[in-house]
């Protein structure tokens, strides 16, 4: 997979007919083969942009900065990226009309050691559904029998008290430093409900029950949208397993919200945000 | 510091029998910010109310906890005597401990008392935060919205515009009238039906107060009430009413025939055409479905005839939107199909019929100018049975309920046929025979007389065939044997059940119903017409099954709270209502989009203090806001906040306990 000359002539097209002020695409990093986001704004710095198996980030969490917000942006998305823009134009964040979308047909990518990102192999939808112009051959492969995460298979089977113990171990390990919280595209609140003064309802230590209560609030509010880009744990300066979280979430919400995936129907806020007749009620007495 | 005042209810004997009052008096008074802790036997009552003003002012109380029923009952007589007593009324706290502890707890006092104790040191800690609140005054839009045209909308829509007060009446099909229209005679007077209804109906037409909306469905309310908003569909009649004279060139011509609903099915009408000669509007409708020049764009009669040139085949539905303050449903009742009922051999012989059936048959503008006779032959029967239940107090085949009219229409008839064909005889197989009402009684028994039916107790187990007659066979359970039963006829009085789209319409209103579909009311005696949602009322069958008497004095009272919620300019509301912090709310519109009272409606602010660039944020209507709380539970950035649910509230409840 590389798109990279397709991308920079895009960029460069875009450019010249004024149609952008920012393109969003990944550069290489400068010293190993791995690469980063970048904001070009101009069509000097069009040769910077790539695209290959390396580009991993999620960068509709660019169109939250400064940089983006209220401008003209073309930016590259691949399938779960693309989910994540969906979300994001629902929810009122980003207009369509300032936007200019490079779709991927997005074959996976790959972690630093080359292997393919296990988000990857259980992708279901790895077509950018929101694009103005597509890249690569759709791979039209509609949706898949959903796979339950390994990963949740495997704690599925343990019992409650070491499944309780993993995760204290998990949340001792978090430093609150936010970084998951930045990465991931539909955290975009004004202010973070665990940090606003009056929060009452949250605590907001920095130890193992406040990152208990940061990050199971964090996975709750992204419950039903998380696209499982996992540009959180690609943050994450402990390597927090954090897909745990939001793939238990996912497969819940898959099996009771009438196979509900997050992003892939434009204007769909979401499980938790509607409501179907077909909605499990059993739980009600 | 805070200073609370508790007051426990014994309720008579309905929470002191279960929860140890005195008790939870003792543990309250524990608590720190209580000042003042008292029980009485009923605190709802005058003395009751006054320990509670006379606390107030010796204590110097802060905050008041009523334990007691449940805050739906008495939260409003409480409030008043906090206002009464100088105090604002929203620093009162309810614990409901009969309701969610006496008596759903009454096998164990000792658990029923302790979970009374949690409940109070909740509301205890609750009121500790509790701030003072001010009602929300909201203009009234003094219209009123009838839905559906039967004898309960009809009588419901002239008491409120006698009243001057503007109206709109809604009904889905062509006429107005509804099932009792399709009546012939009614009892316990024998009063021709048709003359009592159509005086209404014609009134109904000509009352400068009130808007005729016939063909038409309500298809959303929103807003709240006093401040409704209705859309109303008006189906496409291809008919222009403005022009149409009635005259009945084009249902003469019409060469489509459909089977008769208003006579039930038993004749033919057009596929342009009125439901029945006295219909009102007198103006005939296009039945879009049957209609060949709507269909395949080939006939076109009735526009030629028609002399106005009132016919228009292009007519599309029409929205019509309406601001109204209040809502009478009445939407009527179906009858009950006897399907189920297939050892009768409903559908195989085709001389078993409905009650209603039999009612059009009599009927002198029936489809057999008042003759009964029997569907497979056209002779008159001599030897009718009618069986009674049918689907009425059945579990295994129908619905649990009685139908409360079919003895009485039954025994009406019985006198029918009686007057028809004079050397008939009729059976009645029956359960019971209910007759409570101002003259049923009576009714019934002279029908016994004159018409000497024979009248068997029991239930008809089986239907046959023996030659052209049916042999009906059941149990007479006074003599305790089985009996058979020579018939030329069988009609099954069949159950009255509720119309088949009422969920969908509860929903659509946002009131509630019952298992059967039965729109559900407020409270079961004491606000019979009330539902839970204010402004919205219940008239006739569609609360449950009643007869003509009932069903107009269930719309006259509708009637009657309809123009005393009119009876201001403005109304008084809860302050119980959301608010949205612009500096949390990220504008995501999810609020938008799960308030179910359209209350919330987006802003543009400043992005920061001075700035000119907008952003983006929620706003709520409090006038439409009703405190339901789910723009809270939705809110991720909690910017959002419901007055009297506050989270230090909220989190001092969780914390008590």
């Amino acid at each position: 997979m590389n798109y990279t000359k397709q991308i920079q002539e895009i960029a460069a097209k875009l450019f010249a007919e004024g149609k952008i002020d920012v393109f969003v695409g990944y550069r290489m990093n400068g010293f190993d083969d791995n690469q980063v986001p970048v904001l070009i704004t101009g069509p000097q710095e069009v040769s910077r942009l790539v695209f290959t198996d390396k580009s991993v980030f999620n960068l509709v969490n660019y169109l939250k900065t400064d940089h983006t917000r209220r401008k003209r942006v073309g930016l590259v998305v691949k399938g779960c990226d693309s989910r994540s823009l969906n979300l994001m134009l629902t929810e009122s964040q980003v207009k369509r009309e300032n936007l200019y979308v490079v779709g991927i047909c997005c074959e996976g990518v790959v972690d630093d050691a080359g292997r393919k990102m296990q988000n990857c192999t259980e992708c279901m939808v790895p077509d950018a559904v929101v694009s103005d112009e597509l890249l690569g051959t759709p791979s039209n492969i509609g949706l898949q029998p959903y796979a339950v995460n390994p990963d949740i298979a495997v704690l599925a089977e343990k019992p409650l008290p070491e499944r309780a113990a993993y995760f204290e171990e998990v949340f001792e390990n978090c430093i609150r430093c936010n970084a998951c919280r930045h990465s991931c595209p539909l955290c975009y609140c004004a202010k973070c409900c665990i940090d606003q003064e009056t929060a009452t309802l949250y605590n907001g230590a920095n130890t193992t029950s406040g990152a208990f209560h940061a990050l199971m609030t964090w996975s709750l509010h992204l419950a039903g949208r998380c696209v499982d880009c996992r540009n959180c744990e690609k943050a994450c300066p402990s390597h927090l397993p954090l897909h745990l979280l939001h793939k238990q979430n996912e497969s819940v919400i898959y099996e009771n919200f009438q196979e509900h995936l997050a992003g892939v129907i434009p204007g769909d806020r979401g499980a938790f945000y509607k409501y179907s007749m077909q909605d499990p009620d059993d739980f009600i007495m | 510091m805070a200073r609370v005042g508790v007051f426990v209810c014994f309720c008579g004997a309905n929470i002191a029998d279960y929860v140890d009052v005195p008790q939870v008096v003792e543990e309250v008074k524990r608590i720190r910010e209580v000042k003042f802790a008292t029980e009485y036997k009923y605190m709802c009552s005058d003395p009751g109310q006054g320990m509670i003003r006379d606390a107030i002012v010796q204590h110097k109380l802060t905050s008041i906890v009523v334990a007691a029923c449940s805050p739906r009952m008495h939260e409003k007589t409480f409030r008043k005597a906090l206002s009464d007593a100088g105090m604002n009324p929203y620093l009162l706290e309810v614990a409901n401990i009969r309701e969610h502890s006496s008596w759903v707890h009454q096998k164990d006092k000792k658990a029923a008392t302790s979970k009374a104790m949690d409940l109070c040191r909740m509301a205890v800690a609750k009121s500790i935060a509790n701030e003072q609140l001010h009602e929300i005054s909201v203009p009234v839009t003094k219209r009123a919205l009838v839905i559906g045209g039967g004898i309960a909308g009809i009588q419901a829509a002239l008491d409120i515009a006698d009243a001057r007060i503007p109206v709109v009446l809604v009904e889905r099909s062509p006429s107005i009238g509804g099932k009792m229209a399709q009546l012939d005679e009614t009892f316990p007077t024998l009063d021709c039906a048709q003359c009592i209804l159509t005086p209404k109906m014609v009134d109904v037409a000509s009352h400068p107060y009130i808007e005729l909306i016939p063909y038409s469905e309500v298809i959303e309310l929103q807003g709240f009430v006093g401040n409704y908003k209705v859309k109303i569909r008006k189906k496409a009649s291809y008919v222009n009413f403005k022009t149409c004279t009635g005259c009945g060139a084009c249902w003469q011509k019409c060469p489509v025939k459909v089977p008769n609903e208003y006579n039930m099915g038993i004749d033919k009408r057009k596929a342009i055409y009125t439901p029945f000669p006295q219909a009102v509007p007198n103006k005939p409708v296009i039945d879009a479905e049957h209609c060949t020049m709507l269909l395949k764009g080939k006939c076109g009669i009735c526009a030629k005839v028609c002399e106005k040139g009132s016919i228009d085949y292009t007519m599309q539905d029409e929205i019509i939107e309406r601001e109204i303050g209040a809502v009478v449903v009445a939407t009527g009742y179906d009858m009950w199909d006897p399907a189920p009922y297939e050892e009768y051999g409903v559908g195989r012989f085709k001389d078993i019929i409905t009650s209603l059936e039999f009612e059009r048959m009599v009927s002198a503008n029936g489809p057999t100018n008042g003759v009964p006779v029997r569907p497979s032959d056209g002779k008159v029967p001599k030897n009718v049975v009618f069986i009674k239940c049918v689907g009425s107090r059945d579990e295994a085949k129908g619905i649990e309920y009685c139908s409360k009219i079919c003895c009485m229409y039954t025994t009406k008839h019985t006198i029918l046929l009686h007057h028809k064909v004079h050397d008939s005889h009729a059976y009645v197989f029956y359960m019971d025979i209910r007759a409570a009402g101002k003259g049923y009684e009576e009714f019934v028994k002279k029908a016994q007389v004159d018409t000497g039916t024979t009248y068997l107790r029991g239930r008809v187990s089986k239907i046959y065939r023996k030659g052209d007659k049916l042999m009906v066979r059941g149990e007479d359970a006074q003599i305790g044997q089985v009996v058979e039963v020579e018939a030329d006829l069988v009609v099954l009085a069949t159950a009255v059940s509720a119309p088949k789209d009422n969920p969908e319409l509860a929903r659509m209103l946002g009131i509630s119903y019952d298992k059967y579909g039965y729109l559900s009311e407020a409270h079961p005696k004491l606000r019979p017409v009330e539902t839970a949602k204010a402004g919205i009322f219940l008239a006739g069958c569609t609360q449950a099954p009643k007869d003509i008497p009932e069903t107009v004095s269930q719309a006259s009272a509708c009637a009657a709270k309809v123009c005393g919620l009119f009876a201001g300019d403005t109304m008084k509301k809860d302050p119980m209502v959301s608010t949205i912090s612009n500096e949390y709310c990220s504008g995501c519109q999810n609020c938008v989009k799960v308030c179910p009272y359209g209350a919330i409606v987006t802003d543009e602010v400043p992005i920061g203090y001075g700035s000119k660039e907008l952003r983006t944020v929620a706003k709520i209507n409090e006038g439409v806001c009703q405190g339901c709380g789910s723009c809270v539970a939705i809110c991720r950035s909690t910017a959002i906040t419901l007055a009297g649910f506050t989270d230090p509230q909220i989190i001092n409840e969780i914390v008590s306990i």
